[in-house]
C-alpha cells in the first residue's frame, strides 16, 4: 500500500476515510472508504465525474468539510500527526495552510473585489499564522516564548510578511506590482496565479488543488500547468491534483485515483492509467468519451445512465448498473481493492478473476 | 424534421430549387460587429471583419478562447443582434435590411443550441410547452393533437425516449444531458436548415458529452444540416467538425480542413493552441509544454495596430506593426490563414 | 399555461401556505371577516339597519350611550339588556280595534331607560296602555290619541306615561306615592322598582314577569294601525354598545367590515396591476418609454401621501370612489421599481433568448416569459398592500375628510374621538373600529408574508 518513490515514508496517509453529508433527504454517503498514500514530491491526481466523491475528499483533508458534511470514519496522517478528530483550533493554527494548504475550486472568483491584492494576502496570513509552530515541532509554550525566525512567525504588517508576500507574487510569475491592484484589474490567468500564491506563501508540504485550470482559456491552462509543475520542483511540494478531465490529469499526475460514487475505482501511475490497458471498465470509459486532438477517433464512447444516489447506494459493484461487463456477482458483493502488482489497485472483479473477460 | 408536417400560416421560404445550385449555403464577408458602452467610452470591436463560407451539409467549427468574438459571430448569423458592416448571406438571400417578415422566415432557417441547457429553457415550461412553442409561433399545426404529434417526433428524433416519460417534465427535473437534448428538438422543430450550436456540451458532464455529440453528429448526417460548431474544445472541434476556423481577437486567424489546421498549423497563434492542449498520455509529468506566446490577450477595446496577434507572437516583426492587418492567405488545399512570415516560422 | 396546471400549481402553492402558521392565521381572521361582512346583517338588532347608519331618526329608540350587553357579566348591579319584544298575544276588541299583550320579563337590578311602545298605520287611533307587575299592581299607565302615518308613533313610558305610573305606585301605597314629587319622578324607574319609602332615591329592583296590555281602537273612518313592538331601551345595549347618537356600534362595525374589504382590495387590485404594467413595459420596451416612466415614476413616488390626501379631500371632499382612484394612482410606484428591475433581470435570461431566435413577438415574451414569473410577487404586494390602504383612508376620515355617504371604521373612531367618547371613557366606542383596522392589517400583513415566504425563493429563475 505504501507505493512511494524512493522508499521514502508517505508524506500524507489515508485510510477507510469515510464523509457523509447529514442532510434532511438522507445521509448523503459522499465519501465511502478511501484509501491512498501520498509521497513527498510526488503528484496524486484524483479523477472523476461530479459527484464521485473528489472535491469532498479535498475538503476532508483539510479539516473542512462543507456542512452538513461530517468524517465518519477513517485515518488522514500529515507529517506524523492525525488529523482526524483534532480540534478545530489547533487544525487553524498548526496544519491549515501551515502543513497543507488548498486551492478551491473556482477561488480565483472568490478575491473579495474590495481588498487589494496585498490586504487579501495579509488577511490570509492573520487567519493562518499568528500563533503557528513549525510542523509537528512540539509546543514553545505560551506566545511569549521567542519565535524562531521564519514564514510562520513573521508579524503581520511587518517587513517579513512584505517580503514573504513579494517573494511569492513572483515565484508565481507575476510582477510585484499586482500587491496594489484589485481583483477585478487582473485577468483571470493572474488571479489564478494569486491564488497559488496564497496557498503557498505558509510554505506548506501539501497542496490540494480543486480544478485550478478548469474556467481558464487553453492557452493559460497550459501555462498555469507550466507553474503548477515547476513550483513543485523549486519548492519540494507534493500536490493532490483534483479535476474531472482526463487529460489535465494527465498532464501532472504521477499516480492517479479514478473515484467513482465515493468509492476507488482504481490507482495506479500515469503509465498504468493511460498506457492504453487500465484495469477497471469505467476507467476505459473515461477513458474512450475523451476526445483527442492528435489521434484519429472515429467513433466516442459514452457511458449511458447516470451515477448512482448515494442516499442509497446499490449494493455490490456501484459502478455495475452501467457497466457493461457486469455479471451477478458484481450486483451482489463490493469488490475489494486488489493489488494488481506493483501498488496498481483496482476494485472491480473482472480486472481481478478475468482480465481477459469478454462482454456477456 | 425530414417532413414539414402540417401547412405553415408563415410566410415559406423561397423555393429550395434556385437554391439547391449553390454550395454554400452561408456566406458572411468583412462582418463586423462593434458594442459601444453606454457613454459612448469604450468601443469594444467584437467581431472586426470576417469572412467565410459554410458549405451544405458541412460542420463549420468556430474555435478561440473567450472574447475572441465566435459567440458574438454566431449571435449575428441568428440575427440575434445586427451586424454593425458586412454582410451575411444564406440560400442566396442577403439578409441585410430584413423586414420583419422576412426575419420571422429565417428563423426557420436557421436555429440556435445555447450553451447552458437550463438556462436556454423557462423554469416554468414543461418538456411539452418548450417544445410546442416555436409550433405556436410559427402557426404549424392546426390542433393541439397535430402539434403534440410533431412535439413527440421529435422526441423521438433526440432519443428521449419513451415520451411520455419527459414530455411532462421540468427542466430541473432533467440531466444536463437530457435538457441539451430537448434544447436540439426544439432547433429541429422548425425543420432549419443551418444550425447554430454555441458551446452545446460545455456545461455537461464529460461521460454524457459523448453522446450528446454523437447524436447531434448522427443527426447532422440524417438530415444533411449544416453546422457551425462553436467551441473554446478544439479537441471536440476535431472530432465533430469538417473544418476549422480558428478565431482570435474577432478576427479568423486560419481556417481549414481539421486535418490541415490540426496537424499542419500555420499561423502562430493556432500552433500555441495546439500546443497547450492536453492530451491523456502517459509521460508528461515531468515536461513543461514549450508554449510560443507571450503575454495576455490584449482589450477588446485596444486592439494593436497591424497584425493585432503581434503583440503575443515570439516572430514578430516591426514590420507585423507597421503594415495593415494581414487578410487570409491561400496555402493550398483550401487552408487559409493570416500570417505574413509563415514561410520564415 | 392551461387550467389544469394553474389549477394544480395551486394546490402546490396552497400546500407549501398550509405550512406557514401566520398565513393561516391571517386566513383564518379574513375568513371571520368576511363570515360577518356577510351574516352580519342578520345579527343586527334592527332589519337593515346596516344600511342606516347615517340616519340619525332611525335610531331614536336605542338608548344613548349604552355600554354592551355583555359588560353585565362585569358587574355586580346589573344593567336592563335592550330589547326588541313582539306580542304576545294579540285579540280584537270591542270597537274594531285590537288588543296586544306584552310579556317583559325583568331580572335586572337597574331597569331599562325607557320602553317604547311604536307602531306605524293611518288615521287617528286611540291607545290605552295598561301594565301588570309581578308584585300584582296594574294599572293604566297611558291613554291618548294618536295620528298614525308611515313614520313610527310612539308611547314612551319615561315622557309619556308619568301621571300613569304615579297613580300606579299610589294604587299600591297612597302615603308612598304621594311622598314624590312628580317633577323628577323617573317613572321606568319607579315602575320597575320595589314600593318602599325611599324608592324615590335608592330604588330596589322588583324582579319578575311583568305583562303590558296595549289597546288600540281607530277613531275615524278606515283607520288602521299595524302590529305594535315593544323597544325595551336598556341599560346595556348590543354585541359593542350604542353612541352619542343612539347608533348600535356592533351595526357600524360589521357595515364597515364590507367597506373595508372592498377598498382595500379594489385598490390594491388595480394599484398592482397599474404597477406590473408599467414596469413590465418600461424594462422591455426602454428606450424613450422607459425614460418617460421612469420620470412620472419618480415623481409619484416622492410625492407625500397623506398630505396630499388631506389637502386633495379638504378642497375637493371626494366620494369614496375618487378616493380609491387617488389611492391607485399614487400607489402604483410601489411595485413599479421592483417590477421593473426583475423584468430587466428576466429580459436578460437565456431562455428569453432562445425565445426570440425562435422568432417571439415581444407580446409573447412578455405574458409568456415575463408576466408567469412576476405573478407570485405581484400577489403577495397586493396582499400587502391592504392594510396600508385602509389605514388611508381612516386616517382620512378620521380627519373629517372622509366619504360621509358610507361607513367606515375610520369615520366610527372620527364620530367617537369628535363627540366625546374619550372624555366620557364610552371605551366601547373607541376601541372597536380601531381594533378592526388592526386585526384586518394584521390578517393581510401574515397572508403577504406567507406568501411571500413561499413564492420569494421561486422569484429565482433557476
Amino acid at each position: 500500500m505504501s507505493e512511494t518513490r524512493g522508499g521514502l515514508p508517505p508524506i500524507l496517509s489515508v485510510r477507510g476515510l469515510k464523509l457523509h453529508y447529514f442532510t434532511s433527504k438522507g445521509v448523503v454517503r459522499a465519501l465511502d472508504g478511501i484509501d491512498f498514500d501520498l509521497a513527498p514530491g510526488q503528484t496524486l491526481g484524483l479523477v472523476g465525474e461530479s459527484g464521485c466523491g473528489k472535491t469532498t475528499t479535498g475538503t476532508a483533508l483539510l479539516g473542512m468539510p462543507s456542512p452538513p458534511g461530517k468524517i465518519v470514519s477513517g485515518s488522514i496522517v500529515l507529517g506524523g500527526r492525525e488529523l482526524v478528530g483534532m480540534p478545530d483550533r489547533e487544525l487553524r493554527r498548526e496544519i491549515r495552510w501551515s502543513g497543507i494548504s488548498m486551492v478551491f475550486q473556482g477561488a480565483m472568483n472568490c478575491l473579495t473585489p474590495v481588498y487589494t491584492i496585498r490586504a487579501l494576502m495579509a488577511e490570509t496570513w492573520r487567519e493562518h499564522a499568528l500563533s503557528a509552530r513549525a510542523n509537528g515541532a512540539p509546543s514553545e509554550g505560551g506566545s511569549d516564548a521567542p519565535r524562531p525566525a521564519g514564514a510562520k512567525n513573521a508579524k503581520p504588517d511587518g517587513e517579513a510578511l512584505e517580503a514573504l508576500m513579494r517573494k511569492y507574487v513572483r515565484l508565481v510569475g507575476l510582477s510585484e506590482s499586482v500587491l496594489d491592484r484589485y481583483p477585478h484589474e487582473l485577468s483571470g490567468g493572474m488571479k489564478q496565479r494569486v491564488v497559488i500564491a496564497m496557498a503557498l506563501f505558509l510554505e506548506p508540504k501539501v497542496v490540494v488543488m480543486d480544478e485550478p485550470t478548469t474556467a481558464l482559456d487553453v492557452i493559460v491552462q497550459a501555462q498555469i500547468l507550466n507553474l503548477i509543475k515547476s513550483l513543485r520542483k523549486e519548492l519540494g511540494l507534493s500536490y493532490i491534483f483534483i479535476t474531472h478531465d482526463l487529460a489535465t490529469e494527465a498532464e501532472i499526475a504521477d499516480r492517479i485515483m479514478v473515484m467513482y460514487a465515493g468509492k476507488m475505482a482504481e490507482l495506479g501511475s500515469s503509465e498504468e492509467i493511460f498506457g492504453g490497458s487500465p484495469a477497471h471498465p469505467y476507467t476505459e470509459k473515461l477513458l474512450a468519451s475523451t476526445p483527442r486532438l492528435h489521434r484519429r477517433v472515429s467513433e466516442l464512447a459514452f457511458i449511458p445512465g447516470a451515477p448512482p444516489d448515494l442516499v442509497s447506494p446499490p449494493p455490490g459493484c456501484r459502478f455495475a448498473p452501467r457497466c457493461s461487463f457486469a455479471r451477478r456477482k458484481c450486483a451482489e458483493a463490493e469488490p475489494p481493492a486488489t493489488d494488481l502488482g506493483g501498488g496498481h489497485l483496482v476494485a472491480c472483479w473482472k480486472a481481478v478473476e478475468d482480465p481477459e473477460y469478454e462482454r456477456s | 424534421m425530414s417532413a414539414p408536417e402540417a401547412p405553415a400560416r408563415a410566410a415559406a421560404p423561397p423555393s429550395d430549387s434556385i437554391a439547391a445550385e449553390r454550395a454554400d449555403i452561408l456566406s458572411v464577408r468583412g462582418l463586423r460587429k462593434e458594442f459601444v458602452s453606454r457613454r459612448g467610452s469604450a468601443r469594444v470591436r467584437a467581431v472586426d471583419g470576417i469572412s467565410f463560407d459554410l458549405r451544405r451539409g458541412e460542420i463549420l467549427g468556430l474555435v478561440g478562447e473567450s472574447g475572441c468574438g465566435k459567440t458574438t459571430t454566431g449571435k449575428l448569423v441568428m440575427r440575434l443582434i445586427e451586424p454593425s458592416s458586412g454582410s451575411i448571406v444564406v440560400d442566396g438571400l442577403d439578409t441585410a435590411g430584413m423586414g420583419r417578415e422576412e426575419d420571422f422566415a429565417y428563423r426557420r432557417r436557421v436555429q440556435m443550441i445555447f450553451q447552458d441547457p437550463y438556462a436556454s429553457m423557462n423554469p416554468h415550461f414543461k418538456v411539452r410547452d418548450v417544445l410546442e412553442e416555436p409550433l405556436l409561433i410559427h402557426g404549424i399545426g392546426r390542433s393541439k393533437a397535430e402539434r403534440m404529434e410533431i412535439v413527440e417526433r421529435a422526441l423521438e428524433m433526440v432519443k428521449m425516449t419513451p415520451v411520455s416519460e419527459f414530455i411532462d417534465r421540468h427542466p430541473h427535473m432533467l440531466s444536463g444531458g437530457q435538457r441539451q437534448r430537448v434544447a436540439t428538438a426544439r432547433t429541429l422543430i422548425l425543420s432549419p436548415r443551418i444550425i447554430v450550436a454555441d458551446e452545446p456540451v460545455s456545461m455537461i458532464d464529460l461521460s454524457t458529452r459523448a453522446e450528446i455529440l454523437r447524436l447531434m453528429k448522427a443527426i447532422q448526417s440524417d438530415l444533411g444540416l449544416s453546422f457551425i460548431y462553436i467551441t473554446h474544445d478544439i479537441s471536440t472541434a476535431r472530432y465533430f467538425a469538417d473544418r476549422i476556423a480558428v478565431m482570435y481577437l474577432g478576427r479568423i486567424v486560419e481556417i481549414g480542413t481539421q486535418d490541415e489546421v490540426i496537424d499542419r498549423p500555420i499561423h502562430p497563434y493556432t500552433r500555441a493552441l495546439i500546443e497547450a492542449v492536453c492530451e491523456p498520455e502517459p509521460g508528461r509529468v515531468d515536461t513543461l509544454r514549450d508554449l510560443k506566446i507571450k503575454g495576455e490577450v490584449p482589450e477588446a477595446a485596444d486592439i494593436p495596430s497591424g497584425c493585432r496577434f503581434r503583440t503575443r507572437c515570439l516572430f514578430a516583426t516591426e514590420e507585423c506593426a507597421r503594415l495593415s492587418e494581414p487578410e487570409l492567405e491561400d496555402a493550398g488545399d483550401g487552408h487559409y490563414h493570416a500570417c505574413r512570415r509563415w514561410k520564415e516560422i | 399555461m392551461r387550467i389544469g396546471e394553474t389549477l394544480s400549481g395551486l394546490g402546490d402553492f396552497w400546500k407549501e401556505y398550509r405550512k406557514v402558521g401566520s398565513g393561516l392565521v391571517g386566513l383564518a381572521i379574513l375568513g371571520l371577516f368576511v363570515l360577518f361582512a356577510v351574516l352580519g346583517p342578520a345579527l343586527v338588532p334592527f332589519p337593515g339597519a346596516v344600511d342606516h347608519w347615517h340616519d340619525i331618526t332611525y335610531w331614536q329608540d336605542n338608548p344613548m350611550a349604552a355600554p354592551p350587553a355583555w359588560t353585565n357579566a362585569l358587574v355586580a348591579r346589573k344593567g336592563a339588556v335592550s330589547a326588541r319584544l313582539q306580542p304576545t298575544e294579540s285579540y280584537p276588541s270591542e270597537g274594531g280595534g285590537a288588543s296586544y299583550a306584552f310579556a317583559y320579563d325583568y331580572r335586572a337590578d337597574r331597569p331599562p331607560r325607557d320602553l317604547i311602545f311604536r307602531y306605524k298605520g293611518s288615521g287617528k287611533v286611540f291607545a290605552l296602555l295598561e301594565a301588570t307587575r309581578p308584585d300584582g299592581a296594574k294599572a293604566e299607565i297611558y291613554r291618548g290619541q294618536l295620528e298614525l302615518g308611515t313614520d313610527w308613533q310612539r308611547i314612551s313610558v319615561e315622557h309619556d306615561a308619568r301621571a300613569g305610573v304615579l297613580e300606579l305606585v299610589s294604587s299600591v301605597d297612597e302615603f308612598i306615592g304621594a311622598s314624590i314629587d312628580p317633577a323628577s319622578a323617573r317613572p321606568v324607574s319607579l315602575l320597575f322598582s320595589e314600593i318602599e319609602s325611599d324608592m324615590a332615591d335608592s330604588p330596589r329592583a322588583l324582579k319578575g314577569e311583568y305583562a303590558f296590555e296595549l289597546r288600540i281602537q281607530p277613531l275615524s273612518q278606515g283607520a288602521k294601525a299595524g302590529v305594535p313592538e315593544l323597544l325595551v331601551s336598556g341599560q346595556v345595549s348590543g354585541v359593542l354598545g350604542t353612541d352619542v347618537s343612539k347608533r348600535d356600534i356592533f351595526t357600524g362595525v360589521v357595515a364597515g367590515i364590507k367597506w373595508a374589504l372592498f377598498i382595500g382590495f379594489l385598490t390594491s387590485i388595480v394599484t398592482v396591476i397599474l404597477g406590473v404594467t408599467l414596469g413590465v413595459a418600461a424594462a422591455y420596451f426602454s428606450g424613450p418609454v422607459d425614460w418617460l416612466l421612469t420620470r412620472v415614476y419618480e415623481f409619484v413616488y416622492l410625492l407625500p401621501v397623506l398630505p396630499f390626501l388631506i389637502v386633495l379631500s379638504a378642497i375637493y371632499k371626494p366620494s369614496i370612489y375618487t378616493f380609491m382612484v387617488i389611492i391607485c394612482l399614487l400607489f402604483w410606484s410601489g411595485p413599479y421599481k421592483p417590477v421593473y428591475s426583475m423584468a430587466l433581470q428576466i429580459k436578460e435570461e437565456t431562455f428569453v433568448e432562445a425565445s426570440r431566435a425562435l422568432g417571439s413577438s415581444g407580446g409573447r415574451i412578455i405574458f409568456r416569459h415575463i408576466i408567469p414569473i412576476l405573478l407570485p410577487y405581484s400577489f403577495a404586494v397586493m396582499a400587502l398592500s391592504v392594510p396600508g390602504v385602509i389605514v388611508y383612508e381612516a386616517s382620512v376620515s378620521l380627519l373629517g375628510l372622509g366619504d360621509s355617504s358610507i361607513v367606515t371604521w375610520g369615520q366610527i373612531l372620527e364620530a367617537a374621538l369628535s363627540q366625546g367618547a374619550v372624555i366620557n371613557s364610552l371605551w366601547w366606542w373607541v376601541i372597536p373600529p380601531g381594533l378592526m383596522i388592526a386585526l384586518m392589517g394584521m390578517s393581510f400583513a401574515f397572508i403577504g408574508s406567507a406568501m411571500d415566504k413561499i413564492l420569494h425563493p421561486k422569484l429565482k429563475t433557476r
